[in-house]
């Protein structure tokens, strides 16, 4: 294994100026091949591999992937490609502390409408109250996007006529969720009101904190961030698409200096109690005004307006048939 | 530059020769795998990448025997012929990467329905509904890379029997070292670079074509037109790892299998046999005949 520290920065891909990493033997983003660090052999040589063990001569073992001596067993390391587990590389503080999360999450219990119970935002009791930090990568690129759709402009006998567009885009600061402790809706919920300029070293761990890990390799947060790119490709050209209506809108993206930041998110995770059940809301931990949760519903108040629209629709059906 | 090389074993000393085309080779004295490195300046790409097998070789030779047994209309001969010897060969091929920026033109079908009138069976006139298409033209522009085009770089396999093979995992990629080449045959790259990028270049617009096509809106398509250019274009020599099977039938007839050495995916082109085909045929015809006259009776 190569050590965990990497030396210096390499060059950019050549062909689409995305930063390349160590270990990486392919561009992720664009295909091209990174340079080769160690000099091609220039003469003829021929190798017999020698087993460390015993001295045998080895072959490249399928079950092994790699060679084996078939008389000791021992198997030979060979360069694979290079998959790490990601970890984050800057952490965003804490600004607000755990009382102003709880008045957070209390002044937003307030706004959850006329279906919850009335006295949710008094009776409620804030029990335990966490703070994490969350990880995710922001990322940065500019795409050049292609896009096809049909829209109701310009058609004629059908419902539909078909157009398509092509347009740069810079994507600033776009977050995709790595969490395994929250879900892709919390973190989405929440997300807006982080100060991403507000980076900064690895939190010292204390009790009770939990900061979380990406639990994930270098290929699949590759794959999250371009399946998150197409989804941010597609949302921005809606508003090329002329017209109100449209289906069928498909995009083709060609990210250039695409590069990606892995985050920790401040957060706070609260339980709280309402009438002896246990609920969730996750507070933003730089903005008190950011809450996502679940809550309970009052049945009094849901079966009052069933009723009330069930008697309107009864006088209808009796004043109609007179 | 000789057409053979030579060494002398290291294990049993014995004078071992290398044909020209090959990476590899074993004493046929004392069985012993070696790697021959070549110099660049023999005029052959050195491989950057490989691929290792995956595949065993009891798997792959399975997958084969099973393969030709489900073919039901190549010669009894053949289907019943035993696949013995199988060769796991790294085959010489070239990764090919591009930036393309394509322009299209095409009709695109827009469905409608059109209501109108007729008589039915009984001479009622009704109203019924149909769906028609309206085509209008669209044109565009599409970019996007191609990156994992891999095209043959020997003369023993042609592009065709190579694609019937493909797709191989690239996430596997490793950078070439000898050392996943020991005690395999590993063959060097024997088509000009120029021709292998042709078929490469080809390949590509083909994927930009497909791809093209299933970015268009719409509810049918046709008369599609790509022009596409790319640019800063990579082919980079890769060994990828493929079983060979010669299979012997009849009088001394040789048909060849090949099996990917990572997916065990197999594709031959195997020869048809006109008997069975001819009865299949004269069967349906029977089957058909008697089906229309027990139609008419009833
Ligand atoms: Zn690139
Ligand atoms: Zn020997």
């Amino acid at each position: 294994m190569q050590p965990a520290a990497s030396p210096a920065a390499l060059d950019p891909c050549n062909r689409c100026s995305s930063p390349v990493e160590h270990g990486d033997l392919r561009c992720a983003v664009c295909g091209l091949t990174t340079p080769v660090v160690e000099s091609r052999t220039s003469a003829e040589k021929i190798e017999f591999l020698r087993c460390d063990g015993c001295g045998a001569a080895v072959s490249y073992d399928v079950k092994a992937q790699a060679p084996k001596c078939s008389f000791c067993d021992s198997v030979m390391h060979v360069e694979s490609p290079e998959d790490p587990a990601e970890e984050a590389g800057a952490y965003l503080p804490f600004q607000i502390d755990s009382q102003a999360a709880t008045e957070g999450m209390r002044a937003w219990l307030g706004t959850l409408g006329f279906f919850r119970p009335k006295d949710l935002q008094t009776s409620a009791t804030v029990g335990e109250l966490k703070p994490l930090w969350w990880v995710g990568w922001v990322f940065d690129a500019e795409v050049l996007v292609s896009w096809a759709a049909d829209s109701e402009v310009g058609s004629r006998r059908s419902r539909w006529a078909p157009h398509a567009g092509q347009q740069h885009v810079h994507f600033q600061r776009i977050l995709v969720p790595a969490s395994r402790g929250l879900s892709l809706d919390e973190c989405t919920a929440i997300s807006g009101g982080y100060q991403l300029a507000t980076q900064g070293p690895p939190p010292q761990p204390q009790p009770g904190t939990l900061i979380e890990r990406f639990d994930v390799q270098r290929s699949a947060a590759r794959k999250a961030i371009a399946d998150t790119l197409t989804r941010a490709a597609t949302a921005q050209a809606k508003d090329w698409v002329p017209g109100s209506r449209m289906r069928k809108l498909k995009v083709a993206v060609l990210p250039k200096r695409l590069s990606s930041d892995r985050l920790g998110f401040p957060a706070y995770v609260l339980a709280y109690r309402y009438h002896g059940k246990l609920y969730r809301a996750v507070v933003n931990g730089q903005d008190a005004s950011l809450v996502v949760g679940n809550a309970p519903y009052s049945i009094g108040r849901i079966a009052a307006v069933i009723g009330l629209i069930a008697a309107i629709i009864a006088i209808i059906l009796l004043l109609s048939t007179r | 530059m000789s057409a053979i090389s030579e060494f002398s074993c290291e294990s049993c000393g014995s004078l071992v020769q290398v044909e020209a085309h090959l990476r590899t080779a074993a004493c046929p004295y004392c069985a012993s795998p070696a790697v021959i490195e070549r110099p660049l300046e023999a005029g052959r790409p050195a491989p950057l990448f490989v691929l290792g097998f995956v595949v065993p070789h009891e798997r792959a030779l399975a997958e084969a025997r099973r393969w030709i047994r489900r073919r039901w209309f190549v010669p009894e001969a053949l289907r019943k012929a035993k696949v013995e010897s199988i060769r796991g060969i790294y085959v010489p091929s070239y990764l090919f990467s591009a930036a393309a920026d394509a322009s299209y033109t095409a009709q695109i079908g827009e469905n409608y329905t059109e209501t109108y009138t007729t008589t039915n069976s009984k001479g009622q006139t009704v109203t019924r509904t149909r769906t028609r298409t309206e085509w209008r033209s669209l044109s565009g522009r599409y970019a996007a890379y191609v990156s994992d085009i891999v095209v043959t770089a020997s003369r023993g396999i042609s592009n065709h029997e190579l694609e019937g093979v493909e797709p191989f995992d690239l996430r596997a990629l490793h950078r070439y070292t000898p050392r996943l080449l020991s005690g395999w045959i590993a063959e060097e790259a024997s088509l000009p670079a120029e021709q292998c990028r042709e078929l490469a270049v080809s390949e590509s617009m083909t994927e930009i074509q497909r791809r093209v096509a299933a970015h268009l809106p719409g509810d049918k398509q046709r008369n599609l037109q790509v022009q596409a250019h790319l640019n800063d274009i990579e082919q980079e020599l890769l060994l990828v790892p493929v079983y060979v099977l010669p299979v012997r039938y009849g009088d001394d007839e040789v048909v060849r299998i090949l099996v990917n050495g990572q997916t065990a995916k197999v594709h031959s082109k195997l020869p048809r046999s006109w008997t069975k085909i001819t009865v299949i045929i004269i069967l349906v015809v029977i089957l058909a005949a008697i089906g229309g006259y027990l139609a008419t009776r009833s």
